[in-house]
């Protein structure tokens, strides 16, 4: 609100100027009067940071981060502290073997488990957003080409991958 | 000749292309209106139709009440059956919307001369919403987007586990209407602020208070359309549309809340309602604004104004917001939904919560089960969402994203994720299936425009390479839309094979594979409540752990300490204190609350896991509480939790060990095992010869799965 200083003004003309402009500020005319009476600003070239709407494609990353890490049990993992991957003792060797798949309950995950799965359903939500951008008319035919293919490749990916998952999980999936 | 008169015969049977796409859509429409209420029928097929869990029972007994005692009965209803000594005020402490739903369906079919027994309506209350919810999702998703993708979320919806675990028949529950309503208030409210009308601003606010009398998670939408509402300000949407809209729902909505007495006056005084009035007065700031920037002309008068306006509002609204809340009149969030939004606090604070195996965090096989490929096709719906974004696009995005958060924090909140899910998952499949089928039809234009142009040698050229790719992009396009039928396929099977082997168990009968596959059933729970019914005196009282409550009160008919309402910590602590110590000053507590009986539910002879031995810990821990008697590691060994040999002393002799083990030492439970084998905990149990000096053994059902045990009368003085 108070004017910015011309770089050439003289030192003093500082208050001649505030006062060429009215304001309704009445903190303004506050300050006026108590520090800057006597004080001198400094002659500064200050920009006020402009706060600008982000556009909708980088919020649409942001929540696909966000996604990832909900689907993934994060809230799980922070209340229930379960280890980054189980393990078993094999009985016959002794020797201790990693257990991926928390087995036995629907509800409960390791974390690298919840991580795993969590990545494979952003990847066919992803291989769906490319076969859409595939489809544009405005791009080169290579371009749509590599896009489709992606596309195809990472959602057939995705569902086999979940699926196999699911599967080792709860072996008595779908029978 | 013959061509003529049969196509004369046709013509009134040849439709236009609307009419044939009408067609097309209500059939489909009333296809999903069946195949979501039969789906729902598993369990009445298998077993009978009867209510199931434990809350149900509570409602199946407040709206047999309602029936027979008429509505002023019911809504002043005291009832001094359960909580016994303090009984509970009924008609203040619960929420009516599902009662008088179901008691108005029991009038309309008694109008119409159906004599159905309420219990009927009661078990198919839950599949009729779910039908009805399929129908305001199909216009919800032609509000957001077009109707393809209202049928597509129509169809997603009908099918949808997450959904279905919570209004599968049997399960009268407050969800079961309470899921209609929340999307019912939400599509009213979302075409309000499309069109700007006062009349859907009217039919959103009582859409608000179905709600309101529905289910306490009103407090979502009472949360979510305010915070819909800052994100539309903050992008610049603001418009008259959204203030007439939100105006009207806001004040009459609250008005109509009030008239539930369990919410009271919530609207005013709670701090989990105050973001709704914050938002409201920021409105009236914003059309002030508005008016005053369009009666000056000068810009820079007006930068200054709204500055000053801005601040002195906030400061304003700050300092209101402070004195209300430290002089207390405004209360700070309950436990229950402070919990959701700091997930750690209840396992720090509140046992009692986190106790509940609803309350537990999700993890990705829940979400998995629950949605399938939704979870796949939500993320690229979103997309499509920001590629065009609307009003209505950004409600939804919100409701998808909040939902979704809340429903990582707490699995029974899946539920009140699945519309969006299914919305936004139904755009996805409409956007792509649009993209691929104008792919597989924009051969025929191209071959049109190449007969119309003639026959240039330069354009001939161009025509091949263009019919050379057009055939591979036809092929493509249809082996993609194979694809997605075969994802849709492969997403219903998964759907029914959930719910018939997942989500369609009554909890009160119990079912087994024998050992050569057959079926066996036990109805133990159903056996001892109908035991208590018939053999013990009419105002006898009974002990059980809370989650027996409603059930003891709806089938027993007999008075219960405890119960699943669970609102006086204190008294289900002493509960506990009295589970958890030894006989004699358990007698004590017991004398202290007239305890005739004693019930508990002892899984060790059918390997039943869900057994009091296993909730024992929860008792010890809310009895410890209240009580710092009581303490936890007593009960442990070395931080284990053991009922064999080598378990901890207190808990060999505690009162709930004696009851649940009481004779079992002499039986033989699995071939090839001594007696007293646990087979739910897989141990032999350490204290086989169980003496009890006041209590004596009333009666077992046939599996053992419940005890009953009765008070002695203390001895005669001499």
């Amino acid at each position: 609100m108070a004017p910015k200083p011309d770089s050439q003004s003289a030192s003093a003309a500082t208050p001649a100027d505030a006062s060429s402009q009215f304001s309704m500020d009445p903190m303004f005319h506050l300050l006026k009067v108590i520090p800057y009476s006597f004080l001198r600003p400094p002659r500064l070239r200050l920009k006020f940071p402009s706060l600008s709407l982000p556009s909708p494609m980088t919020v649409f990353s942001l929540l696909l981060l966000t996604y990832f890490m909900v689907v993934s049990g994060i809230v799980y993992d922070v209340i229930v502290e379960p280890p980054g991957i189980g393990s078993t003792q094999d009985p016959a060797t002794g020797s201790v073997r990693p257990v991926v798949f928390l087995p036995g309950r629907v509800n409960g995950q390791y974390i690298i488990e919840g991580l795993s799965s969590g990545f494979m359903f952003v990847l066919g939500g992803i291989g769906i957003v490319l076969l859409d951008l595939a489809l544009d008319k405005n791009r080169a035919k290579s371009v749509k080409a590599s896009y489709a293919t992606a596309g195809i490749s990472s959602i057939v990916i995705a569902y086999v991958m979940s699926t196999l998952f699911i599967r080792i999980k709860i072996p008595a999936y779908l029978r | 000749m013959s061509s003529m008169i049969s196509s004369d015969l046709l013509k009134p049977f040849k439709l236009k292309t609307k009419q044939q796409e009408l067609l097309i859509r209500v059939s489909i429409l009333c296809l999903v209106y069946i195949l979501a209420f039969i789906t729902r029928l598993f369990s009445v097929l298998r077993y009978e139709s009867m209510i199931h869990e434990f809350d149900p029972y509570f409602n199946y007994r407040t709206t047999l009440y309602l029936t027979q005692n008429g509505f002023y009965d019911f809504w002043n209803w005291f009832d001094s059956e359960s909580w016994y000594p303090l009984g509970r005020i009924i008609g203040g402490t619960l929420y009516p919307g599902l009662m008088v739903t179901a008691a108005l369906i029991y009038r309309l079919l008694h109008f119409l001369r159906f004599a159905v027994h309420i219990r009927e309506v009661c078990v198919l209350t839950a599949p009729f919403f779910a039908s009805n919810t399929t129908l305001v999702a199909y216009f919800f998703g032609k509000e957001i987007w077009d109707s393809g993708a209202g049928l597509v979320a129509a169809i997603l919806i009908a099918v949808c586990p997450g959904y279905i675990s919570r209004s599968v028949a049997g399960s009268y529950d407050n969800e079961g209407v309470a899921i209609f309503a929340l999307l019912f208030t939400f599509y009213l409210f979302v075409k309000a602020v499309n069109t700007g009308s006062l009349a859907w601003g009217l039919a959103s606010a009582f859409g608000y208070f179905y709600m309101v009398s529905a289910w306490g998670g009103y407090v979502f939408i009472i949360n979510l359309i305010p915070l819909y509402v800052l994100v539309l300000l903050i992008t610049g949407r603001y418009s008259m549309r959204l203030y007439v809209a939100y105006n009207c729902m806001y004040i009459l909505g609250m008005l109509l809340a009030m008239q539930i007495r369990f919410v009271g006056f919530q609207h005013v005084q709670s701090g989990e309602h105050m973001a709704a009035m914050g938002v409201f007065f920021l409105m009236q700031v914003f059309y002030f604004l508005d008016w005053v920037k369009h009666m000056l002309s000068d810009t820079k008068l007006f930068q200054a104004f709204l500055k000053i306006t801005v601040t002195f509002a906030v400061a304003v609204g700050a300092v209101a917001l402070g004195v209300g809340m430290v002089s207390g009149y405004i209360s700070p969030w309950t436990g229950r939904f402070y919990s959701l939004l700091d997930p750690t606090y209840a396992k720090d604070h509140i046992p009692i919560i986190a106790s509940v195996s609803e309350h537990q965090p999700t993890a990705w096989s829940s979400f998995m089960f629950d949605f399938h490929i939704l979870l796949f096709l939500f993320p690229a719906g979103l997309y499509f969402c920001f590629k065009r974004l609307s009003d209505a696009t950004i409600f939804i995005v919100m409701y998808g994203l909040t939902s979704l958060y809340f429903a990582g924090v707490m699995v029974r909140l899946i539920l009140v994720a699945t519309p969006a899910v299914c919305l936004i998952s139904a755009i996805a499949v409409s956007a792509t299936v649009k993209n691929l089928t104008v792919l597989l039809r924009s051969k025929n234009k191209v071959v049109q425009t190449g007969s119309t142009k003639g026959t240039s040698s330069g354009k001939a050229s161009s025509k091949a390479s263009l019919d050379q790719s057009q055939p591979f992009q036809k092929n493509g396009a249809m082996a993609l839309l194979f694809g997605a039928f075969y994802l849709l396929s492969k997403y219903a099977t998964h759907c029914t094979w959930v719910t018939s082997e997942a989500y369609s168990s009554p909890s009160i009968v119990l079912a087994a594979r024998g050992a050569h596959g057959n079926r066996v059933i036990f109805d133990d729970y159903r056996e001892a409540y109908f035991w208590l019914r018939q053999n013990t005196p009419p105002d006898a009282k009974v002990m059980s752990w809370w989650d027996y409550g409603y059930q003891i009160t709806a089938m027993g008919n007999r008075t219960v300490i405890v119960d699943n309402n669970t609102w006086n910590n204190t008294h289900i602590a002493t509960v506990g204190r009295a589970m958890s110590s030894y006989e004699d000053e358990a007698y004590e507590i017991m004398r202290s609350l007239d305890v005739d009986y004693v019930l508990v539910v002892f899984g060790g002879v059918t390997g039943y896991s869900s057994d009091d031995i296993n909730k024992f810990l929860w008792m010890v821990r809310i009895g410890g509480g209240v009580f710092p008697v009581i303490r936890e590691p007593d009960y442990l060994v070395n931080g284990e939790y053991r009922v064999d040999k080598g378990a901890a002393p207190k808990m060999l002799n505690c009162l709930m060990y004696k009851l649940s083990y009481y004779r079992f030492g002499e039986l033989v439970t699995e071939y090839g095992r001594p007696p007293g084998y646990d087979r739910a905990r897989g141990v032999e149990i350490g204290n086989k010869d169980i003496k009890l000096e006041h209590l004596e053994e009333a009666f077992t059902t046939s599996n053992w799965i419940v005890r009953i045990y009765k008070v002695k009368p203390p001895n005669n003085r001499w």
